[in-house]
């Protein structure tokens, strides 16, 4: 299969980009950093644009086009802005043109759980780091920036082997997409049918159940039987005359359908995993950032006098406080 | 707002997604997980740092939900659930690493520990 | 094991059978019967010495600073002195024996002879052996008392070591002489070797005597060499290291050599006798061995007077003496043995000719007798060899305890050019005298000294033998020169104008305190304490000379009556040379076989040996009168100077040694010093540059890397990147069909 993009042409374009970020990395004193970030972006540009020119008809939307911009822009923005708070701002700012290109891939469960997690819980815990891990300036005084926040350390060694590192990836992945087999037709809404309940209450809403009757549904699996083909159901009545009912146009299995079926029915152990995952974290950030507080003698001891009731006199506490 | 949304859930490729597509994101992925690594390997800063390796995460799961739509099969978007919490639990984690060595050198910088040093 | 030994056999004696048929034949004829209990007390010889040993090495663990070590050694060895004459009395009487102490050395692997070594720790007792252990012990007894006058100086440390040494040199002695075997002998020929570089090395300090030390050591090493060869060839041959079993084997082939049939004799069998007389020339200095003798004077006087004048350099005449069998069954082995002697006499006395240090011309003199000595033993005159052995004993170390009380009295001063008149300056009397009877001795003074009769046995066996007529002609002109060296020390020193420089060494003992210098001198003096002073110019202007103390004194006195004493024995028993003959006609020392005497200008040679020999001893003691007594006013010259032009380089030639120390060192010490540093040089950088290269590699990597490893994340994460970069580069390039 053809290649999807001039190899050559990728490559003069890892360079330049290269050179771009390169550029665009914050050094000491005057640097070239507005060029650089403005290099940096055209290449990625000009390389998405590159990837169209051969089948025009696959161009994807504009909508491809405006957050990819913003994801890459911001992602630059990230590595390269010196304040870690604006970095972390910026990130917010990927993290939401990722949830854009989520919901280009039909992801809108995932888009939405990105935004909330990552903008909303993880970024806002990484905002409230930066704020504790940096000392505060004096009132008086204009806030100065960290040494090492100023100056990327070996901005042309980590670029080189950063886009050593893409000029392989892109060209292996370009190569490899070429052969990937072509996707398997599937009936999205196939899943459906593991929802008889859903099914009936949807038939029923919208009037097409038969009064007094039931979904029929597979003895073994209890899947309700389904003709997709022509998009119909088989109700019982009272009596177990069957009748077959064709489903309504709007009945469509969601995208948080289809995840939730993923993740319990084909993954339930892993999700188990994921929650130890996390009560491990949360335990071990709690040991970990725990501030041991010295407790002098005297407050120890009027904790324990506090703890122990009235019954010792403060003189007595010393004396008997081995007998708790 | 949600009409929008749906014009943009729309707009994809319902049923089928061309290889050439595929691409596009795969491209978007590769240069966001280069510049989290740029940055990984140029800051000092340990926060910045971790937020690299945030934005490595995020490109890995704009592959993973790009061949999980390729290949209509939800268990990529599954993973990025699975990436999603492992990136928290790490968050969490690390950011307390940085609180802890932050309050023993009053420093971000992550130079200032060499205790590996051969 | 056993059958290598056996392959070893059969190729070195041509067959087994044939081997142990011949020592059984022969242990039937043994001449002399040898009884298998000798008396238990000889072991006590060496036990005394031994213990003396072990009493003085803790004194110097207690740190003992008194005298108590010498009177230890004295008592002991006087002790073992007694049991010596016990010894012979029992010997005398019963004939030889052999004294069973323990199984030492038992190895057995096979019944028959040769597969199995045996030595034990046995004594094996003959006249031999008691002439030998008597003067050992008895002149050791007497030196022993002398140096503990002359070692005064020390005591502390340096005495408890010296007589530590001392006894133990006397233990040794008496395990050589004493040996029932060639294992025990080789004990005690290591041990005296060992107890000769402590000694000489006493002043380990002076870097001169550490270099005598060692080349003591190393010459000497080069001799045993050889014995041990012997030893083992011995072995293999005779399938014993027994003295008993060996000459019994020896008998076999006696018979051949008075027949006169060498080529019946294995040839093996004659090497054994090249091989011990190597070992032999090292150890009583003779030709190509000597070297290291003149330089062990070096070590305190009594050191030198003991073991490298009188009994340890004379371990290689009782050597050839004890196997005297074995070099007889050598065609050549006497032959050999006579002219390295002889020529070993006549060189040492050209070059104690031209000394000035009195110690170093003894040592020459020492040298040049022990050639006699060689010389007598291979003209088959045994027993003058013997005779010589015994007499030389005391007169030698008479004369070498005279110099030691003049180096000891004149601080160091051996110089004969800054010595005059001793002899009769006041308390030097006896000294005097010690040193007449002793260079009487020496010089072969007619009729009334014992020199004179055991050195024209040597002589007049050596006329007598018809193939040693030019062997003669040599040992006579060397008896002039001896006569004429010895009475030069004589004449320059004791006799004439008194004069005296004192040495620059005082004592030469720096590294032993000189606050207790004096503090065991039980003589007074004025004055004295002055001469201990490190400012040479006041120790030379304020210098008076001790005489000797009574220990001295004693000591000398006894020497010198004791050396015309031996004559008795000598002449006053029948018998050629008396006692002394009778002694070695009884033992393994025999000469065997009828050889017809040669006449010297038709007189018996015996016979005309003493006149000729008595004129030209009393020729070159003329000479050394002429030339320096005789209108001598100084003590720097003397009208010998003036002859010196005459001989032109020759004397100077004599003077340097005939460079022969020099042309050793070019010949040998020069090559190995070069070998020695190509392969240092090969070992530095060859060798050692193979192993600094192993480790020097995994460091320089460990460099190389060591900055990768910095201990920074991003150094890290910056590896992990590129490796993956590169990881995918591979898998790339690999997968692409290009």
């Amino acid at each position: 299969m053809e290649q999807i993009i001039n190899p050559y042409i990728l490559y003069g374009l890892c360079v330049l980009g290269a050179a771009g970020v390169c550029l665009a990395l914050p050094r000491k004193g005057l640097s070239p950093q507005l060029f650089g970030g403005l290099l940096a972006g055209a290449v990625g540009g000009l390389a998405i644009l590159f990837l169209g020119l051969k089948n025009p008809e696959h161009l994807p939307n504009i909508y491809f086009y405006i957050f990819s911009v913003v994801a890459l822009g911001g992602a630059l923005r990230v590595i390269t802005h010196p304040r870690p708070v604006y970095a972390a701002l910026y990130f917010v700012l990927t993290v939401i043109a990722s949830a854009g290109l989520f919901l280009i891939l039909s992801a809108e469960f995932m888009a939405f759980a990105l935004v909330i997690v990552y903008a909303g819980a993880i970024l806002i815990t990484y905002l409230f780091v930066i704020m504790l891990a940096t000392q505060s300036p004096q009132e008086d005084e204009v806030e100065v920036l960290m040494e090492y926040d100023i100056a990327a350390r070996e901005p042309f060694a980590s670029t080189v082997v950063g886009f050593l590192l893409l000029a392989v990836l892109t060209t292996m992945m370009f190569k490899g997409v070429g052969e990937l087999p072509a996707p398997q037709v599937k009936d999205p809404d196939a899943i459906l049918a593991a929802m008889p309940r859903r099914i009936e209450s949807t038939l029923r809403e919208e009037g097409l159940m038969p009064k007094g009757s039931t979904l029929k549904v597979d003895a073994q699996t209890g899947d309700a039987v389904v003709d997709w083909k022509h998009r119909t159901v088989t109700t019982i009545d009272g009596g177990g005359a069957p009748t077959v009912v064709s489903l309504p146009d709007d009945l469509k299995a969601t995208n948080a359908d289809h995840l939730g079926f993923n993740l319990l029915r084909d993954h339930p152990g892993t999700i188990e995993i994921a929650g130890v995952i996390l009560l491990m974290a949360m335990l071990g950030a709690v040991v970990l950032s725990r501030k041991q507080v010295q407790i002098d003698e005297e407050a120890k001891m009027r904790q324990a006098h506090t703890l122990s009731g009235a019954s010792f006199g403060p003189d007595s506490g010393t004396s008997k406080g081995g007998s708790l | 707002m949600i009409q929008v949304l749906q014009t943009l859930a729309q707009s994809g490729f319902p049923d089928r997604m061309h290889a050439a597509t595929l691409s596009h994101f795969l491209l978007v992925s590769a240069l966001m997980f280069v510049i989290g690594l740029i940055g990984f390997l140029t800051r000092r800063n340990l926060i910045i740092m971790f937020l690299c390796t945030e934005l490595m995460f995020q490109a890995a799961g704009i592959a993973l939900v790009a061949f999980g739509r390729y290949h209509l099969d939800f268990s990529g978007q599954t993973f990025v659930i699975f990436v999603l919490t492992v990136a928290a639990a790490e968050a969490a984690m690390a950011l307390a690493l940085v609180v802890l060595l932050f309050r023993r050198r009053e420093s971000l910088n992550a130079e200032e520990w060499k205790e590996l040093r051969g | 094991m056993t059958t290598l030994t056996n392959i070893l056999h059969a190729a070195l004696t041509g067959s087994i059978g044939q081997h142990g048929e011949v020592a059984h034949a022969a242990a039937g004829a043994a001449p002399v019967q040898i009884a298998a209990n000798g008396p238990w007390y000889a072991v006590l010889i060496p036990v005394f010495a031994i213990a003396a040993f072990l009493l003085c090495a803790l004194c110097a663990a207690f740190k003992v600073k008194s005298k108590l070590p010498a009177w230890i050694t004295v008592a002991c060895l006087a002790a073992s002195c007694g049991v010596s004459a016990s010894v012979y009395a029992w010997v005398s009487s019963h004939g030889p024996a052999i004294t069973y102490v323990f199984d030492w050395i038992h190895v057995v692997w096979g019944k028959d002879k040769g597969q199995s070594f045996v030595a034990n720790f046995a004594f094996y007792l003959d006249t031999l052996t008691c002439l030998w252990m008597l003067f050992v012990t008895g002149l050791a007894t007497l030196i022993a008392l002398y140096a503990s006058e002359y070692m005064s100086h020390d005591v502390g440390q340096g005495y408890n070591r010296f007589f530590a040494a001392f006894s133990l040199f006397v233990f040794s002695m008496a395990c050589l002489v004493m040996a029932d075997n060639f294992i025990l002998l080789y004990l005690g020929w290591e041990g005296v070797g060992l107890c000769s570089y402590l000694l000489i090395g006493y002043f380990y300090k002076k870097p001169s005597a550490v270099a005598a030390a060692k080349k003591a050591f190393i010459v000497n090493r080069i001799g045993d060499l050889f014995l041990a060869l012997g030893i083992m060839l011995c072995f293999v041959h005779f399938g014993t290291v027994e003295y008993k079993a060996v000459f019994a084997g020896v008998e076999e082939y006696i018979k051949h050599f008075e027949a006169g049939e060498f080529n019946k004799i294995p040839p093996v069998a004659q090497w054994i006798a090249y091989l011990l007389m190597g070992g032999a020339f090292g150890k009583s200095a003779q030709l190509p061995l000597y070297v290291w003798l003149p330089d062990a004077m070096e070590g305190p006087t009594p050191v030198s007077a003991l073991i490298h004048a009188a009994t340890m350099v004379t371990a290689g005449v009782f050597l050839i003496a004890r196997t005297y069998p074995i070099f007889m069954i050598s065609q050549y082995a006497l032959h050999s043995v006579a002219w390295v002697g002889a020529l070993t006499a006549l060189l040492a006395a050209t070059i104690g000719m031209a000394q000035f240090d009195i110690k170093r011309i003894m040592a020459y003199s020492t040298v040049s007798q022990l050639g006699y000595m060689f010389a007598g033993l291979g003209v088959m005159t045994s027993v003058g060899a013997a005779a010589h052995v015994f007499t030389h004993a005391f007169f030698k170390a008479m004369l070498f305890l005279s110099c030691g009380a003049v180096m000891h009295g004149f601080a160091g001063q051996l110089d004969l050019r800054k010595l005059s008149g001793v002899g009769s300056m006041p308390g030097w009397r006896i000294v005097g005298i010690a040193m007449l009877v002793g260079c009487l001795n020496l010089a072969g003074f007619p009729i009334i000294t014992a020199g004179f009769w055991s050195k024209d046995a040597i002589l007049g066996g050596a006329f007598a033998n018809p193939h040693a007529q030019s062997i003669g002609w040599i040992l006579l002109l060397t008896a002039g020169l001896t006569a004429y060296y010895t009475f030069r020390v004589y004449f320059r020193v004791f006799v004439g104008p008194q004069h005296f420089e004192p040495g620059d060494e005082l004592h030469a003992h720096d590294d032993h305190g000189h606050d207790h210098a004096h503090a065991g001198h039980d003589h007074g003096h004025d004055g004295g304490h002055q001469s201990h002073s490190h400012d040479k110019a006041a120790a030379s202007h304020d210098f008076h000379p001790h005489a000797p103390g009574w220990a001295i004194n004693t000591v000398l006195a006894i020497l010198a009556i004791s050396a015309f004493v031996v004559i008795l024995p000598l002449k006053l028993i029948p018998g050629e040379l008396g006692w002394v003959g009778q002694m070695v006609e009884g033992s393994t020392a025999r000469a065997v076989g009828h050889m017809e005497h040669a006449k010297f200008f038709g007189f018996d040679a015996h016979q005309a040996m003493m006149v000729v020999s008595s004129v030209v001893g009393l020729a070159g003691i003329a000479v050394a009168f002429v030339l320096h007594y005789a209108g001598r006013t100084s003590a720097a010259t003397s009208r010998a100077d003036a002859l010196l032009p005459a001989f032109g380089p020759l004397a100077n030639w004599a003077q340097h040694k005939w460079y022969v120390d020099e042309f050793y060192d070019f010949l040998i010490r020069k090559p190995l010093l070069v070998l020695a540093h190509l392969f240092h040089i090969i070992d530095q950088y060859l060798v050692d540059g193979l192993v600094d290269a192993a480790g020097y590699l995994p460091r320089a990597i460990g460099r190389l890397l060591r900055p990768s490893q910095s201990g920074e994340l991003h150094g890290y994460a910056l590896g992990m990147a590129g490796g993956v970069a590169a990881l995918l580069l591979i898998v790339f390039l690999a997968t692409t069909s290009w």
